[in-house]
């Protein structure tokens, strides 16, 4: 795993938002799939240990936005897979919205004076 | 769907988690193991071999018990979840000392046992809304207050406003600010047509009322104004009791008849169509009301009034009413001005003759938990100082200061709830207890005075349970912080030990000073009812037994009595066991009052002297079947001579007021119109006649078969029959049953009570009182001798070294123990002194409950300061006693 400088935190509240995105492009993902195509979309970048990851799975499917169900991987083993549901699809659509009005205010705030 | 329905649904999810710990764990435990197999695999596509692979999916993975938490926190609520560990602990940590656990719990049982049944109390009889009428609180009455001059007992006088059914109806017409007016009265019947001659309790209402308390019959149908109307009134309503006992509960009783002889004034029987039954939770206006009739039909007999009674209209406040009501009463009734009139709540009104003792007595039980709490939190510092290193070791682990008050918290909220539990068992005692203490015979003859309003109301509910639940909670939280700030976060122990001896000191001088009030309040109250019960009645009640026998009235005419009564007595004094028996138209404590103007002078018409005296009619045996001493000149004659035609004797008062300090012996008096002259042949003791608390009034005695009545009823409420017996007055009743049933065979005894039972039911409040105000003084000075004993023991235990040392140094057992003596003495000693102060500006409030003592009386104070004084030596002594035994050597060698 990559140290250093370019290792990124994830800003509080944003990693929901990228579990969200994942599931919806890549269809139902197990814990550890999930967790393995984000550091693989971030290129290595992202610090995403399971620790974050669980309480954060947890979360969402205690809000009624994504759906656990135990199914069997290719290799025979037994897996709990993550679908978004449609309360989750309404959710994302909002938060990435909200998320693209913020980034945009940071961008004029952070890069106007420079 | 609502944006926020996700927190709804996260909560439920939370919930569900925390009320199913089991079911959550397992799916987590599942989840990481699948988590811990696709790593392992991953592992192994690398290249791994299979056992390596395991340990780097391990690795990779984290510490599984920290992952653990977080998921747990994630999917349910933290502080719930802390609790649940929080709470076993709790228990396995009070289970290693049991001692202790006891102590606590009953220590808060006592106080909040005694907390729930004044609740209780205080709940049911002031607080609940009446029971017999809807929105109760909407009921109002009119009260005024006479001066002196106009009121018939001479003295400033309180009272319902009476009006008539046709100054009701009237007043109806006139005020919009009620809309109900109506009024209600106590009557008493005979019960003819049955096997058994027997007397009932009923009431008379305007058939208003029924609308006004929105009271539904449960057959039949209720009053309309057409029973008010002449020629209407033949119709009576029944109780629930009435209607089983009479008819066994049958549904077809609408349509009968009863036959009800009014025992009140003229005596007349009469047929009443029965038209409804009431159910069995209207008590109105009493709990013991058998039956209701019209309050009276238009044009029957001389003008009875009632009290008025009223619901305010739907937005009309009290003293709107008040304002719209009182000038068209006075102009209905004419009277003056300086009769004041005020409208005050019903329910109020009901209970206003017992709400200042219930407030007193409720103060007093939560004086009596704020010590218990105290205690409990005495314990717990000790306990605490016991467990420094545990909690030491704790926060070592990394237990937060909150974390470890939570903890704390925990522990004194277990054992408050234990407590409010075996609280609750001994507050089901508790209202059994004071139910029995409260009850008297229920006996209109007696008045209202005597019984405890809405008795029928009392009992442990949910509203209790609710409370108990929040006084233990109340109560843990309260002990439970004390420690826990008493507790510094931590550093050098020097202030550690400063500081906690500070708060010990500071609540034994708290649980003193509240001990002290109560024991103030305690003594005062049993005191009072010592004194009250101490009085001379003037007669003898032990071993009397009072009666009265129920005639078929269609036999007995008015003067057939006589003659009935003497047959009795006649009978009644060949029945082995009876010294004495005797009849007389009342008996002491029989509210029932006959005024006669009694004077030297024939009726002179001297308004000046109004002269009154209380008449008591009697049969020649009366004074010794009642034991009151003849002190002078003698009684009636056995034989009745007729030199005993118009003879009298009078009581003492009267013979001071008639004649001073001359002989009444042989003189002449005229008694009410009478021209002709009676002879005194006797003085009497005075007698409390109404009461422990009313000074005896001037009273004369005449030979009752002799009595030509001016007019009335010889007996208005019946004749009353008193046999001394030489043995337990119970032992003559089946004698005497036999010897009523022998003269007549449909007459029945009723009101059968010993006279020393009507003496005592007239001193239940007071008794009562004293009983409840001594029971928590009791328990208030205990728990604080207890807890003055805890700190004493507790500073010896810690301070064993030091006093090793010193003594190791020279210094004397004695010197250390005096030393530690006084010191409690002082602290006891302050707080003595502020409970003296607390209770002498309190005391007050008591000044309607004593009798025959100030509320500052100084014999009470200066008796509980010596009492306390000489507990707090005791309680202090005996721990401090174990200095003696601290060996100097043992302690250096610990050193």
């Amino acid at each position: 795993m990559p140290r250093g400088p370019d290792r990124v935190e994830l800003l509080q509240g944003t990693l929901d938002l990228i579990v969200l995105r994942a599931l919806a492009t890549m269809g139902p993902q197990h814990a550890y799939g999930l967790a393995a195509r984000l550091e693989q979309t971030g290129d290595h970048r992202l610090t995403l240990n399971q620790g974050t990851l669980y309480p954060a799975l947890v979360r969402l499917e205690q809000k009624g936005w994504i759906r656990g169900t135990w199914r069997t991987t290719e290799h025979n083993r037994e897996a709990k897979y993550y679908t978004i549901t449609k309360p989750g699809l309404r959710a994302l659509e909002k938060q990435t919205e909200r998320w693209r009005r913020l980034v945009g205010l940071l961008d004029r705030l952070l890069l106007d004076g420079s | 769907m609502d944006p926020d329905m996700w927190r709804v649904r996260r909560f439920l999810h939370r919930l569900r988690a925390f009320l199913r710990p089991g079911a959550s764990e397992r799916e987590l435990a599942r989840e990481l193991t699948a988590q811990l197999g696709l790593l392992e695999d991953e592992y192994r596509r690398r290249g791994l071999r299979p056992d390596e692979a395991r340990l780097a999916a391990r690795r990779s993975l984290g510490g599984v018990d920290q992952l653990k938490e977080l998921h747990r926190d994630a999917r349910s609520i933290p502080w719930l979840e802390d609790a649940r560990r929080d709470v076993p602990h709790a228990f396995r940590s009070l289970g290693r000392n049991p001692g202790f656990a006891f102590a606590a719990v009953a220590t808060l049982a006592i106080g909040i046992g005694a907390n729930t049944t004044m609740f209780s109390v205080v709940n049911s009889v002031l607080l609940k809304p009446l029971s017999y009428a809807r929105d109760s609180d909407r009921l109002v009455r009119l009260m005024m207050d006479m001066p002196a001059e106009d009121s018939p007992t001479r003295a400033p006088l309180r009272t319902a406003v009476g009006l008539s059914a046709g100054e009701i109806a009237e007043l109806q017409r006139r005020t919009r600010a009620l809309s109900h007016v109506g009024t209600v009265g106590p009557v008493l019947m005979g019960l003819g047509g049955h096997e058994e001659a027997a007397r009932l309790q009923g009431a008379r209402v305007s058939a208003s009322v029924f609308p006004m308390l929105g009271a539904r019959p449960l057959l039949g149908r209720v009053f309309d104004s057409a029973d008010e109307r002449t020629g209407g009134g033949h119709v009576v309503l029944l109780s629930h009791s009435a209607w089983q006992r009479l008819f066994a509960g049958d549904h077809a009783v609408v349509g009968r008849t009863i036959r009800l002889e009014s025992v009140l004034g003229p005596r007349r029987q009469s047929h009443y169509t029965v038209v409804g039954v009431m159910p069995g939770e209207f008590r109105f206006p009493t709990g013991t009301t058998q039956f209701w009739l019209p309050f009276q039909p238009a044009g029957t007999g001389p003008v009875i009034r009632g009290p008025m009674l009223g619901r305010l209209a739907d937005g009309v406040s009290i003293e709107a009413a008040a304002a719209e009501v009182a000038p068209a009463v006075r102009q209905l009734r004419g009277h003056p001005a300086r009769i004041r009139y005020e409208l005050v709540r019903e329910q109020a009104e009901l209970v206003a003759p017992v709400r200042p003792a219930l407030l007193v007595l409720w103060a007093a039980v939560g004086v009596v938990l704020l010590i218990a709490c105290v205690n409990v939190a005495n314990l717990l510092l000790a306990r605490s100082a016991a467990r420094q290193r545990e909690f030491a070791i704790r926060a070592a682990l990394g237990a937060g200061r909150m974390r470890l008050i939570r903890q704390a918290l925990a522990e004194s909220l277990v054992l408050a709830l234990l407590g409010g539990t075996a609280g609750v068992l001994l507050a089901v005692a508790g209202v059994r207890l004071l139910r029995t203490l409260a009850t008297t015979l229920e006996r209109m003859d007696l008045g209202s005075a005597v019984s405890f309003p809405r008795l029928y109301d009392l009992g442990l509910d949910g509203v209790a349970l609710v409370f108990t639940l929040g006084v233990s909670v109340a109560a843990g939280v309260m002990f439970g912080l004390a420690p826990a700030f008493g507790r510094p976060a931590g550093g050098a122990s020097a202030s550690l030990r400063a500081s906690r001896l500070g708060t010990g000191r500071l609540l034994v001088i708290a649980e003193v000073a509240m001990a002290t009030v109560l024991l103030v309040v305690g003594t005062l109250l049993v005191r009072s009812f010592v004194k009250l019960s101490g009085v001379g009645l003037g007669y003898d009640p032990q071993q009397v037994l009072t009666f009265q026998v129920a005639v078929p009235v269609e036999r007995y005419p008015d003067e057939r009595l006589k003659a009935f009564a003497e047959a009795v007595v006649a009978g009644l004094r060949a029945v082995p066991g009876v010294q004495a028996a005797a009849y007389a138209n009342q008996l002491p404590m029989v509210v029932l009052k006959d005024t006669f103007r009694v004077g030297r002078m024939p009726d002179s018409r001297a308004a000046a002297n109004p002269g009154g005296a209380d008449a008591r009619f009697v049969s020649r045996d009366y004074f010794r079947a009642m034991g009151i001493r003849v002190r002078a000149g003698r009684g009636f004659d056995e034989a009745g001579e007729p030199r005993d035609a118009r003879a009298l004797l009078i009581n003492q008062a009267l013979a001071r007021r008639e004649f001073g300090r001359e002989s009444p012996l042989g003189a002449t008096v005229f008694v009410g119109r009478d021209p002709h002259p009676w002879r005194v042949i006797g003085v009497v003791d005075d007698v409390r006649q109404f009461g422990f608390d009313r000074e005896p009034e001037p009273q004369f005695f005449a030979e009752l078969r002799r009595w030509a009545p001016e007019a009335g009823p010889l007996f208005p409420l019946g004749a009353y029959y008193a046999v001394r017996t030489t043995s337990d007055p119970w032992g003559v009743v089946p004698h005497i049953r036999q010897v009523v049933r022998g003269l007549d065979d449909r007459a029945a005894l009723f009101n059968v009570a010993p006279m020393q039972q009507l003496v005592s039911t007239t001193l239940s409040r007071p008794r009562m009182y004293a009983v409840l105000a001594g029971v928590f003084a009791g328990v208030a000075v205990l728990l604080a001798a207890i807890g003055l004993y805890g700190v004493i023991a507790y500073t010896v235990a810690r301070r064993t070294r030091e006093i090793g040392i010193r003594m190791a140094l020279g210094a004397h057992g004695t010197q250390v123990m005096r030393a530690i003596l006084g010191r409690s003495l002082a602290t006891s000693l302050v707080g003595l002194v502020l409970g003296l102060a607390g209770a002498a500006a309190g005391a007050r409030v008591l000044e309607s409950m004593l009798f025959g003592l100030r509320p500052l009386d100084p014999a009470t104070y200066v008796g509980v300061s010596l009492a306390f004084a000489a507990v707090a030596t005791v309680a202090s002594y005996l721990p401090a006693r174990r200095v003696m035994k601290v060996d100097p050597v043992a302690v250096l060698r610990c050193e």
